[in-house]
């Protein structure tokens, strides 16, 4: 099975058409949205309606979940906090159903996702401690081998080998063929908003016959994607950061 | 920069509004620096009672090099948190955090408050650490960064001085801003 990873799509539309458009020359059979649909970027609606034409399988996010209540929003930062306020009164009625349904985890043949970690939507995978964390959980779940996940922006490869050495791998440009005797942990980047310092849309296929992984990113009208920002009165600073990849 | 604003409850209940400076704030800030402890401004680089500082400041908000966020309690200002930041250099990554709280809203959490708000913006900037300099002998200063997540990193001993030229030990902090579990 060929699956294409994206994450962290936070309303930007530009992005999400790219990659999509991307992603239907790669032959894969699902779709896997790692959640935050919504957050930051200004098309929270046509982001939804035009991954609801595509056969997705999506979990929340943390900015999901703060779209469905308010008070989860209140350690975002001013800025996120002042985006996902704009988001929930832009929001249409009728989608709120799609978010409300949305798991916090999915399990696959071999795989589990989720947005931050397996136990939390707001957890990071940044440091060693948090990656061993995760494995440790995953070595539970004897059909497990890879997670995925998504929430900090960045491309990231982690592995867990058999005398239980924990580390990341430099991302490649070039397919990486995995070893099969290892964990792994998995994050595609963001389509809407990478942090990496590359602006370009992010995501990754994954392929479990062949067990490898193949980053990557697309260009997208970055332009456009701020000026509707800048248009529906978001901080600028978000605008700006897309050109920025931060 | 859009203005926008979020709020926050203190110990003993008070409801703060956090939000970013603007060039509306000029006789807001002058009256906060006056409520602000006479030993507090011994920490600070400039001399805040001087209307031509403010006016300098609000005339020069600059977000990308200086994040300034306030607390506001009915319309005053009653703290002022700052986020310095570089874009080039080999401290791009950095960003050094600076707050002051008025005397009567000391030791109510509004410092810790402020300063995980910059934590987090910090991170959002796509800051990876951020820098605090306290004087050693600023025991509720240290204890708020401390909880905000900043570990002591080293101590300058007799580097700074007050204003009558006693010499005093200088602590550096240091927190690690990407990857905390609380964020967005």
């Amino acid at each position: 099975m060929r699956l294409a990873l994206i994450s962290d799509i936070h309303s930007n539309l530009e992005a999400l058409e790219s990659v999509l458009r991307q992603i239907e020359k790669e032959d894969v059979d699902v779709i896997l949205n790692l959640g935050d649909l919504v957050g930051y970027n200004a098309s929270p609606n046509e982001c939804l309606e035009l991954l609801q034409e595509k056969p997705v399988l999506s979990l929340a996010g943390n900015h999901d979940l703060a779209l469905l209540e308010v008070n989860r929003a209140q350690h975002f930062n001013i800025i996120a906090y002042q985006a996902i306020l704009w988001s929930r009164e832009q929001i249409k009625p009728e989608f709120l159903h799609f978010f409300r349904s949305l798991p916090l985890t999915r399990e696959g043949q071999g795989f589990l996702a989720c947005h931050g970690t397996p136990s939390s939507a707001e957890a990071y995978i940044v440091f060693h401690f948090q990656g061993k964390r995760v494995f440790n959980y995953m070595r539970h779940l004897s059909h497990v081998q890879v997670c995925f996940f998504g929430h900090t922006h960045k491309r990231a490869l982690w592995f867990r080998d058999i005398r239980g050495k924990i580390a990341t791998l430099p991302i490649a440009r070039e397919k990486m063929v995995l070893d099969r005797t290892c964990l792994y942990l998995i994050n595609p980047g963001s389509v809407g908003q990478p942090r990496d310092g590359n602006p370009e849309a992010a995501y990754a296929i994954f392929d479990d016959e062949e067990f490898s992984v193949h980053f990557k990113s697309v260009p997208y009208d970055i332009k456009s994607a701020q000026q509707r920002i800048l248009k529906a009165g978001l901080p600028e600073f978000l605008a700006e950061r897309l050109a920025q990849g931060i | 920069m859009a203005f926008y604003q979020k709020e926050g409850v203190l110990k003993d209940g008070t409801r703060v509004i956090l939000r970013p400076m603007t060039a509306e704030d000029r006789d807001k800030l002058i009256d906060f620096f006056k409520r602000v402890d006479e030993h507090d401004l011994m920490f600070l680089r400039s001399d805040v009672r001087d209307p031509a500082v403010i006016d300098d400041w609000v005339k020069n908000i600059d977000y990308h090099r200086v994040f300034p966020l306030l607390a506001e309690v009915d319309g005053k200002i009653v703290g002022d948190a700052t986020l310095h930041m570089r874009k080039v250099g080999w401290k791009r990554h950095l960003g050094n955090v600076r707050v002051v709280v008025a005397k009567e809203y000391q030791n109510k959490g509004l410092g810790t408050l402020l300063v995980n708000e910059i934590v987090e913006l910090a991170a959002e900037f796509g800051l990876e650490k951020l820098v605090a300099e306290i004087h050693l002998q600023a025991p509720a200063a240290i204890a708020l960064f401390k909880k905000a997540g900043f570990a002591a990193k080293a101590v300058f001993e007799d580097l700074v001085k007050d204003p009558t030229g006693k010499k005093g030990d200088l602590l550096v902090m240091v927190c690690d801003v990407q990857g905390r579990d609380r964020g967005a």
